[in-house]
């Protein structure tokens, strides 16, 4: 049975389970961390049932609510879904779940961590629903306070450091938001009211917006605005340098929900917003953004490479594979690369999230996430060999794993707008290969280091978090229909309205 | 010399004094002594404009008034002040009131 | 031969101060009873007869008539108008919110707290006397009171060397730029031959045509801004502000910034717009030909708030910190006062409002940890989260107010003010404010990161008492409150411009 207002429900259980869990009293961590699992569960149920039920064809939002909110600014309490929000939304379903699983290790301070975290979870599915440009601002900023908490207490050594410049990165680019919004609030009147609006679906109709906002300097300004607070999350190359540091120091379950949605935010913002608001500015930045993305994944490849870290080496195969989500959508000659995109944005979400869930079980163990430190871990610990291998080599775009196809597409239909960009690209196909093979050889095969020779084997729960993404992994490399099928009439209507 | 811009000119002149006063004086006697220029200044302009622009009603003198008695509020509340200050510091310099900076 | 109907009108006018004149009741009463129980100086008493005096003064504005702009009472000195009716229960909440607080906080002695109490409710009276103003008289005298009480509560603790240092800068900057402001208004007398703003207005009008007058016009403007951006706390005379608020007692400090600043930007929209601006009627006013005194403010606006951000990165005690802090406020304020538009007008108020829930809100928790055994200086703060847990949550929630990230009220006080500088198109002012606002991150995160981040220094249990804990529920909730749902203040305020 589903709830009436589904997506409210959604979005606000984890938060009332976060309520729930500060009145627990301080003795019963147990009983609080089973409030905050009992809290993810329902929604996934629901995304699972979205999934189903959402209506394929349709390219308008469904299950949409919407409600007055403040009259004085016209801002309304808007949600509603497309194709492009399902696949995001459960996946922050199914990542909040794994990863309240994946914390269960959690020992300080335990009230404040799952409050904090249902909070964020709240606040992200938000900002996949909203479609009042106000309402996705508060949700978006939302997010940063219990990031900034999560990160700069249950963090690593450098937590506090890794906080700010998270915090400060990010608010730059909401700022700059906050400014563009407001100019688009002031520069369109909805015909039905006369009124101001922040309603995404009305500043989309490019008729409402007044003679100041087709001037091209003021929308060159305002799509620059929006690109760089995207860019920022996203984080494409000039962008990024708050990622490593955020990643490396944030406890294991943060950085999944880092990598694995909060990346994507910044790509769905944009096809959000940037796109449906300034379509035209869309066209005129697509090269721009295509060479970012290019360079993002050369770079972040590059530095991968370099890194002795593990985490590291994955925060940095991120923003590589976040380039290639950049490109793709950067191309608007033929939907297969937006696709492969869309696509690319869930397949890193459940790969990278694996691939975070596993260095957090090495780290469990060892305490250290030093490359070289390890050796003929493959010997020690068999199972936990094979999950990794198959997490890496999905990350590298292996034939038969999700990212392979996401990846194929995104090359395919970039290719026919920008050649050389796309040749180029390919290599930093190589360029993951490379590190990652490297990166398996030097930590799992080759001599066995004594020192690590009595780890043990990855347990029950650990197994537990990882096995439905490996299954996702598996099943949308040979047959990625189930995603495609979603986002394909969305898409579509994207692209048609980007190119005019 | 019975006109409008002497009283104007004396004015600007106590006015400019006072300022130059406050920002001159060290001793903060002086500085009061300053401030009550400047206000006396302001005075000499109400009565004036008062006498030479507008003199139906009294509103410029009747100000001129309220500014002695607000100057006398002021200069005995500063003076207050000052003496208590002065009960710790042992001086009457501004300079020797530095504990608040940063 | 007085008419008749002068003094009758004046008679009615009376009830119009009916608040002011409670207030003068309640301060007799308190100076009363201090005088006649010598031995019996319990701050309870005082408080509570405070409290009732604040709460009282507002009980007469449900049996006024209805406000109007042109309603004016006691021979034009008033005006009647929403602003005037609505900044007194504001006063009066300042009041009792600063009585309150010094009531929980044990900063003033039980010798001085009645004073303190009488001269809290003196200086909310001239405020609330100040913003209803409309004649030059009544707005210096208004001024003044409001002024000459506040530097004695800075300095009411006599015996404390940094409390009389504070009062006696406060006290020198004060009276030199009152003085200044005084010979604006006698230029202006002068240039009108009247004292009643209505009457100047229409003289200005005509004046800015002609060069020669224009330029006393400028001058006049000038001398205004001096009394103004001090009060205001504003470039290039906000220097007394990191003194002032570190010396005087924590309450003082936080009834300093948010009372008397308040009163400053309402007495910009009172002097500013009837005098320097045209288009009463419109939703956009225009400033008066010639005068460009918007550009200068949009200046100054800037200039504040950024010189404000940068020096509050360094502060190590918390209290000069937001002092700072409330500088770099006063520039965001400004940003209300330049955009010449009705929405700009409602943003100062809708700020003011959140401003003061969540300004004191943080000064009230200083004071807290300074009373329960802490400092003021950042050290003290450090690990407090895992000690006095309530108070810190509380302190992060009022610094992120602050900062304007949704969903509290700052966010949306700040949306106000962006809302109405990117509504007259001046973009490069929101730009620097929205820049303004990440600095202004990194100086309020260090205390929230000293708070919950930091491992503590020192183990000793910091104890809040109950009272504290009611007071800044009290403070919580509209922060937390106005942040979620503002639809309600925001049609108070769209309703009085």
């Amino acid at each position: 049975m589903l709830p009436d207002h589904l997506l409210s429900w959604m979005i606000f259980f984890p938060l009332l389970g976060a309520g729930l869990i500060l009145f627990v009293p301080k003795r019963y961590p147990t009983v609080m961390k089973g409030i905050a699992l009992a809290a993810t569960i329902p929604p996934l149920w629901w995304a699972a049932n979205l999934y189903v039920q959402f209506d394929r064809w349709g390219t308008g939002f469904q299950y949409v609510e919407k409600v007055p909110w403040i009259r004085a600014f016209n801002i309304h309490y808007y949600l509603g879904i497309d194709g492009i929000s399902v696949p995001m939304v459960l996946l922050t379903a199914l990542l909040s779940f794994i990863c309240i699983i994946a914390s269960w290790n959690i020992n300080e301070h335990v009230r404040g961590y799952f409050a904090l975290f249902l909070l964020l979870d709240t606040s992200m599915k938000g900002v996949f629903c909203a479609l009042d440009f106000f309402m996705f601002y508060v949700f978006w900023e939302l997010m940063l306070l219990p990031m900034y908490f999560l990160i700069g207490i249950w963090g690593g050594p450098r937590k506090e450091y890794a906080a700010i410049k998270f915090f400060l990165f990010t608010l730059v680019g909401s700022v700059l938001m906050l400014v563009v919004m407001l100019v688009f609030y002031f520069g369109s009147v909805e015909p039905a009211t006369g009124l101001h609006s922040f309603d995404l679906t009305i500043l989309a109709d490019q008729s409402v917006h007044q003679a100041f906002l087709r001037s091209h300097t003021i929308r060159w300004l305002c799509y620059l605005g929006l690109f760089i607070g995207f860019a920022i999350k996203i984080p494409l190359v000039p962008f990024h340098t708050w990622l490593p540091d955020a990643h490396v120091e944030a406890p294991t379950a943060i950085s999944v929900i880092l990598a694995g949605i909060l990346l994507k935010m910044g790509t769905y913002g944009i096809l959000r917003i940037s796109y449906p608001l300034l379509p035209d500015m869309a066209r005129e930045f697509a090269l721009f953004a295509a060479t970012l993305g290019l360079i993002s994944i050369i770079y972040g490849a590059l530095c991968a490479m370099a890194q002795t870290d593990l985490k590291k080496l994955i925060a940095y195969s991120s923003i590589s594979h976040m380039g290639f989500v950049m490109l793709g959508m950067s191309v608007f000659s033929n939907t297969t690369a937006i696709n492969g995109a869309v696509l690319q944005m869930f397949n890193h979400g459940t790969v990278t999230a694996m691939l975070f869930l596993l260095v957090g079980v090495i780290y469990d163990r060892a305490h250290i996430r030093d490359i070289d430190s390890f050796g003929g871990l493959a010997k020690t610990m068999p199972v936990y060999a094979g999950y990794t291998g198959l997490a890496f080599f999905a990350a590298l775009g292996l034939p038969g794993l999700s990212s392979f196809i996401s990846e194929a597409l995104v090359l395919v239909g970039s290719f026919q707008q920008y050649k050389i960009i796309t040749i180029t690209a390919t290599t930093g196909i190589i360029l993951t290969a490379a590190y990652f093979l490297w990166t398996m050889q030097r930590v799992f095969l080759g001599p066995q280091n004594k020192k690590w020779a009595d780890l043990p084997e990855i347990s029950l729960r650990e197994a537990f978090t990882l096995t439905p993404l490996a299954l996702i992994v598996v099943l949308l490399g040979f047959y990625p229909m189930p995603v495609l099928d979603l986002i394909g009439a969305t898409l579509k209507h994207t692209v048609a309205m980007v190119v005019g | 010399m019975n006109s409008l811009y002497t009283y104007l000119f004396l004015a600007a002149l106590l006015f400019s004094l006072g300022i130059f006063g406050v920002f001159q004086r060290r001793s903060l006697i002086g500085m009061l002594i300053a401030i009550e220029l400047m206000l006396n200044g302001a005075s000499i302009n109400f009565m004036a404009f008062n006498r030479f622009l507008a003199p139906d009603p009294i509103v410029g003198q009747i100000y001129t008034l309220f500014i002695m008695g607000i100057a006398a509020a002021e200069a005995a509340i500063a003076l207050s002040i000052i003496v208590a200050v002065f009960r710790r510091l042992r001086s009457i310099n501004i300079e020797r009131a530095q504990e608040l900076r940063g | 031969m007085i008419p008749e109907n002068f003094i009758q009108s004046n008679l009615q006018g009376i009830s119009f101060i009916g608040p002011e004149l409670i207030l003068t009741l309640a301060i007799l009463l308190i100076l009363l009873v201090g005088v006649l129980l010598p031995y019996w100086r319990h701050r309870i008493l005082f408080t509570i007869l405070a409290v009732a005096g604040l709460a009282g003064s507002v009980l007469p504005l449900w049996k006024l008539p209805q406000p109007a702009p042109d309603l004016t009472y006691l021979s034009n000195l008033f005006v009647w108008d929403w602003l005037t009716f609505l900044s007194k229960p504001f006063f009066a909440v300042v009041g009792v919110l600063t009585i309150l607080l010094t009531q929980v906080t044990g900063e003033i002695d039980n010798s001085e707290y009645s004073e303190c109490t009488i001269l809290v409710l003196a200086v909310t009276m001239g405020m609330m006397l100040l913003v209803a103003s409309t004649d030059l008289l009544m707005i210096y005298l208004a001024f003044e009171t409001m002024g000459i009480l506040s530097y004695l509560l800075v300095g009411i603790r006599a015996r404390d060397e940094r409390s009389g240092e504070a009062a006696l800068k406060y006290v020198l900057y004060g009276a030199f730029t009152s003085g200044t402001m005084l010979f604006g208004f006698s230029l202006l007398f002068g240039l009108a031959g009247s004292t009643d703003l209505l009457a100047i207005s229409q003289k200005v009008a005509f004046a800015s045509q002609h060069p020669q007058d224009r330029l006393l016009l400028i001058v006049a403007i000038l001398f205004f801004l001096a009394g103004l951006l001090f009060k205001t706390a504003s470039f290039p005379f906000h220097f007394w502000c990191p003194d002032v608020y570190e010396g005087a007692p924590t309450p003082i400090t936080a009834f300093l910034s948010v009372g008397p600043k308040a009163a400053g930007f309402v007495l910009f929209i009172r002097l500013f717009y009837p005098l320097f601006a045209t288009g009463h009627d419109a939703t956009i006013y225009e400033a008066v030909s010639g005068l460009d005194w918007p550009s200068i403010l949009a200046l100054v606006s800037a200039i504040t708030m950024t010189l404000g951000n940068l020096a509050a990165i360094h502060q190590n005690n918390l209290k000069r910190l937001l002092a700072y802090s409330s500088i770099a406020h006063a520039g965001y304020l400004l940003m209300g006062i330049v955009s010449l538009s009705d929405l700009g007008l409602r943003s100062v108020v809708f700020y003011l409002v959140v401003y003061l829930f969540m300004n004191v809100g943080a000064f009230a928790v200083v004071a807290m940890v300074a009373s329960a055994g802490g400092s003021e200086e950042i050290d003290s703060y450090r690990g407090l989260g895992a000690r006095a847990p309530y108070v810190c949550v509380a302190m992060a929630i009022f610094l992120f107010s602050l900062i304007g990230l949704p969903p509290f009220a700052g966010f949306v006080g700040k949306v106000y003010l962006f809302a109405a500088v990117i509504y007259k198109k001046i973009y490069w002012l929101a730009v620097v404010a929205a820049l303004n606002t990440v600095i202004s991150l990194y100086y309020y995160l260090r205390i929230v990161k000293a708070m919950f981040l930091e491992k503590p220094t020192e183990t000793i249990q910091i104890q809040v008492p109950l009272s504290s804990r009611v007071l800044l529920l009290a403070l919580l909730v509209p922060t937390l409150g106005l942040g979620i749902y503002w639809q309600p203040l925001a049609r108070v305020v769209s309703g009085m411009f």
